[in-house]
């Protein structure tokens, strides 16, 4: 089961993890953004982190049976891998 | 069954009612479609999305972001104070949930204001993206405000506290949450 302890190291990383988003942001820059692959894949893997930090901790499945992990992982999964090819083609 | 039998019934569990993640994961496929649908759009014209994306306050997003965070680490609490007896600790924690989520609405429709009245709209294909991912979201993040008073209520009397139902409203508030997270990524941060 989880303990409160988990839970709040979860939320500090994820809120330093949102920190540490802020100066990558388009918006950011001054001038024309130009678009970025390092950037873009960094994001998603940052969200990817983030995103299965809450699923595993705060939603607990952690300590779930296997076909919800399961679920979950594939979601995330074919998401951010959509996504990327996406982007990438 | 009372909550500290439920709580030793065995290591591995559902948190939760089996219906609320059915419903939890239909919500997670049908947004990742929007979002693969933004995508394809974007792909097909990324410059006008990029300089569309620029006009966003990213300083909103990342507060935004951090108080929905933050209302995950209450509502998250809550469940804990429920399992170990202490319902009267999870009614404050989740207050303190709701209210982030509160914050999370005013601060989003400030967002909108603003972008609108400085001439981003609909129109544009990037901020029709914005306002149907993000509205859509803000309905959920409504729905969530009404769980949590669903719980509250339920945790005041002694007669219908149930640990279940508290963890399946934490997941659907835990959803909003995740959700989230992807589309500050998609909309606000990537190039």
């Amino acid at each position: 089961m989880t303990s409160e302890r988990t839970i709040t190291w979860t939320w500090l990383v994820l809120v330093a993890i949102t920190l540490g988003s802020w100066w990558l942001a388009p918006a950011h820059s001054r001038g024309v953004a130009s678009a970025s692959v390092v950037v873009t894949c960094v994001v998603l893997g940052l969200a990817l982190i983030k995103a299965r930090l809450i699923i595993r901790n705060f939603m607990e499945v952690r300590s779930a049976p296997g076909w919800l992990k399961l679920a979950t992982d594939a979601w995330l999964g074919v998401l951010v891998v959509s996504v990327l090819v996406i982007y990438l083609i | 069954m009372t909550v500290s039998e439920q709580t030793s019934r065995r290591e591995v569990h559902v948190p939760g009612d089996g219906h609320m993640w059915v419903m939890v994961l239909g919500d997670l496929v049908i947004f990742g479609g929007y979002f693969i649908v933004f995508m394809i759009y974007r792909s097909m014209n990324p410059d006008a999305f990029l300089a569309a994306q620029q006009h966003l306050n990213i300083t909103i997003g990342v507060v935004n972001t951090v108080i929905l965070l933050t209302s995950s680490w209450f509502v998250a609490r809550a469940v804990l104070c429920v399992r170990g007896g202490d319902p009267d600790r999870a009614v404050r924690l989740l207050w303190g949930g709701a209210v982030c989520g509160a914050a999370f609405m005013v601060l989003k429709c400030y967002e909108w204001f603003r972008e609108i009245v400085a001439g981003q709209t609909n129109s544009d294909m990037f901020y029709s993206f914005y306002y149907v991912i993000t509205g859509v979201h803000l309905i959920h993040v409504l729905m969530g405000l009404i769980v949590l008073g669903v719980l509250v209520r339920e945790l005041r009397n002694p007669g219908r506290r149930r640990l279940s139902l508290v963890e399946s409203g934490a997941t659907y508030w835990h959803m909003v949450d995740l959700l989230w997270v992807i589309i500050f990524a998609l909309l606000y941060v990537m190039r």
